[in-house]
């Protein structure tokens, strides 16, 4: 075949990626004949007290984040600029939304009430971030509710999810697998977004920067407390946060 | 049904087309000489995370020890190798889709062709 | 609650919608279907086509606003990932309307000025009082105002449409039907979650029927404007349409009428009859009572 797909002009390659035909032709690939983000009928992993336990403590923690996310990406709905951020944001609310169904479906197999309160289980930075995130979507300010939303929390959500499945069970794994597929949308729509608005407007940087600084400590507390409770040893954890720093630094918000 | 944009056999990545930035790329004058080669590439890979018509435009990259082919780069953002139908210099641009990103092919450290994201 | 809800899940909605009936077609219909060639040509037919897909524009981005900003002020997770399900129905049919206004002819560059010349003012003013509830976090009355009284205002116009459009224009049909199976789902979780909400918060009732009555109104003067104060175009419409061989015979009946054949004025009639009838009968259905609009 001939073609090219990289000779596209800039402006028809965003209008298609923002898209619900994109995401519709997509999520396809990977959701098709796979309810609740898995095979069917694929045996249900034998998991010790401990490691039910530490595995429902971490799931009950990422459902904090899916909902979170989910209620910020449905709130910048209302003020994003312009039609095609808007519908890429309702693609986006719907993979957390699903996100969070299939981590309560995978706790209920585990023997958890999934209509608990799974927030008594989940960390206390995250819950704070979470709070910080929603007072931006309040206060409708796009920048830094982006920022919050879709460079950090999608950052921070990629990064454990990525190295929590080398140690998952298989059936914990899957499903990580195919949530790390939707965040990569929602990760690149947030740094290209916020990166093309820092390119025209220099000053957002330095008020982002201060937003970076006050979230860095509720982001990297988090990604400890998760990694500490499914057991991944000191030495690796500041590998995890790298994707995250390497993120923040691609957009010129280092330290 | 043919897809015009798929449809572009004459392009050349390096002609100067928007996002082009060419001057620190690190191109040397041997690349700007040498007849670039072309690549059949099929949708082989598994690669299931765009739609179908635009998957054999990328794989899954298996870690540090993967070794690049002439035609492909690393996206930065979202760690997925991206596949052109030309071997890829310095200064070419090519799209992540399952990112959405636009990159430019530069030289990195240690002579190898990396992506950095074009906003 | 729960196990009502569970039939409206991420992964119900999956199976049902983009595996389902959406599953092989491009921006709502099978591939490879056009606008007719009578309706791009025809200047009096495509302005009219214009007109009418403006006010699907604005409805849905009303719609499209709403659901999202209700799934912050939904009370339980499962309502708010039925609302994110919602939300996305409605970005999608804010894409396919808008992918219409295109396929007719308008340029990329000229949507928001296309847009803002046809839209009824009504209509925009019907919109603008359900956001206002959804501005200030009312669950009740937002849902309420957006999946009783918007929805079931689109499901009538969808399904009117729908019956006017099956051999005239496949395309637009085809459309059309994806959209009023979305709409199935959207009304019947506003009928079953929000009934049990009206239960809970009685005293919440006067101002919700406020908001129905004023909706409603603006519903009935957006329909007089687009037939009544349209006719002469719309009977042109038809007579051009007829005069090519593509309108008639054939009978097109809807809820008794013949779309057709019948005036303007009584399309308009049968049209409000019907939603203001299905108003009545789901708002009764979750305890509300159901307040008779004025007329324009």
């Amino acid at each position: 075949m001939s073609g090219e797909l990289h000779a596209r002009d800039h402006a028809s390659f965003l209008a298609e990626v923002h898209s619900f035909e994109f995401w519709f032709q997509s999520v396809e690939g990977y959701l098709a004949s796979h309810p609740y983000g898995v095979t069917p009928g694929s045996e249900l992993p034998a998991l010790s007290g401990t490691e039910r336990d530490a595995l429902a403590a971490t799931l009950s923690t990422y459902c904090v984040g899916e909902a979170a996310a989910l209620d910020g990406a449905s709130g910048l709905i209302g003020f994003a600029p312009n039609r095609a951020a808007k519908i890429f944001l309702a693609t986006q609310a719907v993979d957390e939304a699903r996100h969070l169904e299939v981590m309560l479906h995978r706790l209920a197999e585990l023997g958890v009430d999934p209509h608990a309160d799974y927030e008594s289980r989940a960390h206390a930075s995250l819950l704070a971030f979470r709070d910080r995130l929603m007072h931006f979507v309040a206060a409708k300010d796009w920048e830094a509710a982006l920022f919050a939303q879709n460079v950090i929390l999608e950052s921070m959500e990629f990064a454990a999810f990525h190295s929590h499945m080398q140690t998952a069970d298989p059936r914990t794994a899957e499903m990580l697998a195919g949530v790390l597929k939707d965040e990569r949308r929602h990760m690149g729509f947030g740094e290209n977004d916020l990166g093309r608005m820092l390119a025209r407007s220099p000053a957002t940087r330095q008020r982002l920067r201060a937003i970076r600084q006050e979230l860095d400590v509720l982001v990297l507390s988090t990604f400890e407390d998760s990694l500490r409770e499914l057991g991944t040893p000191a030495s690796e954890r500041p590998e995890v946060g790298r994707l995250y720093l390497e993120t923040v630094a691609r957009l010129g918000f280092e330290r | 049904m043919t897809d015009p944009l798929l449809e572009t056999p004459e392009f050349d990545p390096a002609s100067g087309a928007e996002g082009d930035t060419g001057a620190d790329t690190g191109a040397s004058e041997d690349d700007k000489t040498r007849p670039r080669r072309r690549y059949v590439i099929e949708d082989d890979t598994g690669f299931d995370e765009v739609p179908r018509k635009y998957r054999r435009f990328y794989r899954r990259w298996a870690g540090s020890r993967d070794a690049l082919a002439p035609n492909e780069v690393l996206c930065p953002v979202c760690r997925v190798v991206i596949r052109s139908a030309r071997e890829l210099r310095p200064g070419d641009r090519v799209y992540c889709m399952p990112c959405m990103s636009r990159l430019t092919v530069v030289v990195g450290e240690g002579g190898r062709l990396e992506a950095r994201v074009e906003y | 609650m729960a196990d009502f809800l569970n039939a409206y899940s991420i992964q119900t909605w999956l199976e049902s919608c983009p595996q389902g009936y959406l599953q092989d077609t491009e921006y709502g219909h099978a591939a490879g279907l056009k606008e007719p060639a009578l309706i791009l040509e025809n200047p009096t037919l495509r302005e009219e086509a214009i007109g009418t897909t403006v006010q699907l524009v604005v409805g849905e981005r009303a719609a499209l606003a709403a659901s999202s900003g209700l799934i912050n002020a939904a009370p339980d997770h499962a309502s708010k990932r039925f609302l994110a399900t919602q939300t996305l129905d409605e970005a999608r049919h804010v894409e396919i309307f808008t992918q219409r206004l295109y396929d007719l002819g308008v340029k990329k560059d000229e949507l928001e000025d296309t847009i803002a010349r046809h839209a009824n003012p009504h209509l925009v003013r019907f919109a603008e009082i359900l956001l206002e509830k959804v501005d200030k976090g009312d669950f009740v009355a937002g849902v309420v105002g957006q999946n009783i009284v918007l929805e079931g205002l689109a499901f009538s116009v969808f399904e009117m449409m729908q019956a006017s459009n099956v051999e005239l224009n496949p395309k637009f049909a085809q459309t059309l039907s994806g959209t009023i199976a979305d709409e199935r789902r959207h009304v019947g979780f506003g009928e079953n979650r929000i009934g049990s909400l009206v239960r809970q918060h009685p005293e919440k009732k006067p101002e919700i029927e406020r908001m129905q009555k004023e909706m409603a109104y603006h519903m009935l003067a957006t329909f007089a404007d687009r037939f009544r104060g349209q006719a002469a175009t719309l009977e042109e419409s038809r007579r051009i349409t007829q005069a090519a061989g593509e309108g008639s015979p054939t009978r097109r009946v809807w809820h008794g009428t013949d779309l057709a054949s019948a005036a303007p004025e009584e399309l308009e009639a049968v049209l409000a009859g019907t939603v203001l009838a299905e108003f009545k009968t789901r708002l009764g259905r979750i305890g509300l009572d159901y307040q008779t609009p004025d007329r324009p």
